[in-house]
């Protein structure tokens, strides 16, 4: 056992994972043996220049693509064994994805958008329904933009309404890629005081981020480049975002 | 089920907000289904009011003409034979099958014919039903004012008349005609009832330019013939009419003394056989409306298809986003089968409407009486049903099938 993986902790477990694109005759190396263990309660960043392969481990990781050879363990269940239906499964009651695109349906208002992986998954209720996503738009702060279609939102609140989705199934593991990369600074780190949040108050949180000052968010950057992870850093203290937002120059500084 | 609600949902959504293509996808079927069932409105109603009229005449009958009816329709020759046979039928001929037939209640002579009617100097032309006092009843002659002739009159060649109320309106007006002299081709008559009115036929015929009066008084003073043109009978039950008709057939063989090797010189036929008829003509009417509509639902089953492809395609983004929160191939395939079925059942609806509202026009403003029954609309909502699950099914398994990273990542 390596040393992230000690308390036999561990959520997540990667082991010599390669993933290769072809396009027509040419074949992309998206990642060629990557290794990773990450344990529950974390909060990790991953950073690494753009084609390093980021977006690829995290789709593995999300259960949204598959590797082509490699294991990987997920809460100890080996993903390459499951198929399709197991999946999306895992996809709907483990793990919360926030994109940096956002991701969310455009014709649908805030609350259909975070209602969504409720109507694929069996357990819950009507009435339960109602309080899981009120709880989730509760603790992303969006209480009063239940009936706002994604076009009525800032980006910011977009990004709290995917979160919000994210979190609507109470999934172990949040992943996020690149979530601030479509957002302006104060906006980012809003966003990383909700992820702050939540990982206090025990969700494991995977990020991919090519920013530093967004990285040192997380209490351990994992740096990777050409499809392999050669390089992390624990971060002994990690910025906190609400200490910073406060820092910050508020919009209305701004203007004066 | 709440998946079921759900993708209805969805689909309801998604069908509003192009509410312009998903009507003009829908049109194939919408006028399939409309046409197909204003058209078997159409022939039920049209059905309904031969059966109707075939009634109207009175009921369980069975009618007797001159000549034998397959053998004309074999050929000239047989056409020049059988005009001997034009005089087969004789009013003894009626009295027999009164007498000997068990299963005929009673049986009515006619002369059919048509004459010049004249009242004072105003004049029309008629048609003639020359009978028995039988006549009354077997065929239906009720009488609304005054009376019907009697056996007397038909014994003694009585000059009595009932007439119609065509007739009464172009030669009497508001007078009234009972006891009044009118002529039939020359010779005066009595009028002595007035026959109750009966409207047009299924072939828009006027009933009640009509006059009716004792069979021998035709036979004598105004056709000078020997012979009728038809024996109507009544059997005793609506279930013994093919047996009641074999009878009549065997008496009047008799009667005219054929050899077994010859044939009859009438036709025997009887109202089942009529209805039978009118079946037939339905069966065929039925498999020509089948073919329509089996080949409009086709070309809207087509049309729904190409709207799934190209909605499939339009919401790939869409389907990504689902897949990535767990949504299942067969969810996917679930949520894009109910929409074309959404899209068909509402054009099918639609057409039902559609044909609805022709109907109602048709029976207002044409002699057409479409009736709207269950069983086009049944079949209606089945085969749209069937055709948005056939041609939806494709469509929906491309959706099913998108790998979610390629999916999310489609501009
Ligand atoms: N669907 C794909 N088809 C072909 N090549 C791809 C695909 N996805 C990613 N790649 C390639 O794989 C490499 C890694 O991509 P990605 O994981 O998106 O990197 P990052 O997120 O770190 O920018 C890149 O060179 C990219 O072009
Ligand atoms: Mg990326």
């Amino acid at each position: 056992m390596e040393e992230n993986c000690k308390d036999n902790n561990c959520i997540i477990e990667i082991i010599d994972i390669t993933k290769i694109y072809r396009i027509g005759k040419i074949e992309v190396k998206a990642l060629r043996g990557a290794n990773l263990k990450i344990s529950g309660g974390e909060f990790v960043a991953i950073m690494g220049p753009s084609g390093s392969g980021k977006s690829t481990l995290m789709n593995i990781i999300g259960c949204l693509d598959t590797p082509d050879s490699g294991k990987f363990f997920l809460e100890n269940i080996d993903v390459s064994k499951l198929n399709d239906n197991q999946l999306a499964e895992i996809r709907n009651k483990k793990i919360g994805f926030v994109f940096q695109t956002f991701n969310l349906l455009s014709r649908s208002d805030t609350v259909r958008n975070v209602e969504l992986p409720l109507i694929y998954s069996a357990r819950g209720a009507a009435g339960n329904r109602k309080t899981k996503i009120f709880d989730s738009l509760k603790s992303v702060g969006l209480i009063g933009w239940e009936k706002h279609k994604p076009s009525e939102l800032s980006g910011g609140q977009r990004q709290r309404v995917a979160i919000a989705r994210a979190l609507v199934n109470d999934p172990a593991i949040i992943l996020a890629d690149e979530p601030t990369g479509n957002l302006d600074s104060v906006t980012g780190e809003e966003i990383m005081a909700i992820f702050q949040k939540l990982n206090r108050e025990g969700k494991t949180i995977l990020l991919v981020t090519h920013e530093l000052d967004i990285a040192r968010h997380a209490n351990r950057i994992i740096y990777l480049r050409d499809g392999k992870i050669f390089r992390e850093e624990k971060i002994d203290m990690p910025i906190n975002a609400l200490e910073m937002l406060e820092k910050m120059p508020k919009l209305e500084d701004k203007l004066n | 089920m709440r998946r079921l609600f759900e993708s209805i949902k969805i689909a309801f959504q998604s069908l509003v907000s192009n509410k312009l293509r998903a009507f003009l996808t829908m049109l194939g079927i919408i006028i399939g289904v409309g046409a197909v069932v204003a058209m078997m409105s159409i022939g039920t109603g049209a059905q309904e009011s031969v059966i109707n009229s075939v009634q109207d005449i009175g009921s369980n009958l069975i009618i007797v003409t001159p000549g034998n009816r397959q053998e004309q329709q074999q050929g000239f020759k047989q056409m020049l034979e059988d005009d001997r046979d034009k005089e087969a039928l004789k009013v003894e001929d009626v009295k027999m099958i009164e007498k000997e037939a068990k299963l005929i209640k009673g049986a009515a002579p006619a002369v059919l014919s048509s004459s010049i009617i004249t009242y004072l100097n105003k004049n029309t032309r008629a048609s003639v039903y020359a009978s028995s006092e039988k006549a009354e009843y077997i065929y239906n002659f009720e009488i609304e004012q005054g009376q019907f002739y009697t056996a007397s009159d038909v014994q003694n060649s009585a000059n009595v008349a009932v007439i119609g109320r065509t007739v009464i309106n172009k030669l009497f007006g508001k007078i009234d005609p009972i006891g009044k002299i009118i002529k039939v081709d020359g010779k005066n008559f009595t009028v002595i009832g007035i026959i109750k009115s009966k409207g047009t036929d299924q072939f828009g015929n006027d009933q009640d330019n009509s006059i009716s009066m004792p069979i021998t008084t035709a036979q004598h003073k105004l056709y000078g013939i020997d012979y009728i043109n038809m024996i109507i009978a009544q059997s005793t039950s609506e279930n013994n009419m093919n047996q009641a008709s074999n009878e009549v057939e065997r008496i009047l063989r008799r009667a005219h003394n054929l050899r077994t090797d010859e044939k009859n010189d009438f036709t025997v036929q009887n109202q089942t056989q009529l209805l039978d008829i009118v079946g037939t003509i339905t069966n065929i009417f039925t498999i020509t409306i089948s073919s329509i509509a089996g080949i409009s639902l086709l070309v809207g089953g087509i049309g729904i298809m190409n709207i799934m492809l190209v909605s499939v395609t339009e919401r790939t983004r869409e389907i990504g986003i689902r897949k990535a929160v767990g949504a299942k191939n067969k969810d996917i395939l679930f949520q894009f089968l109910v929409e074309s079925v959404v899209l068909s059942i509402t054009g099918g609806i639609l057409g039902i409407l559609f044909a609805v509202a022709v109907s109602i026009i048709l029976n207002r403003f044409t002699i057409l009486k479409p009736t709207i029954s269950a069983f086009p609309i049944i079949l209606a909502i089945t085969f749209s049903t069937m055709v948005g699950l056939f041609f939806g099914i494709y469509p929906a398994m491309r959706a099913a099938r998108l790998n979610p990273i390629a999916a999310l990542r489609y501009e």
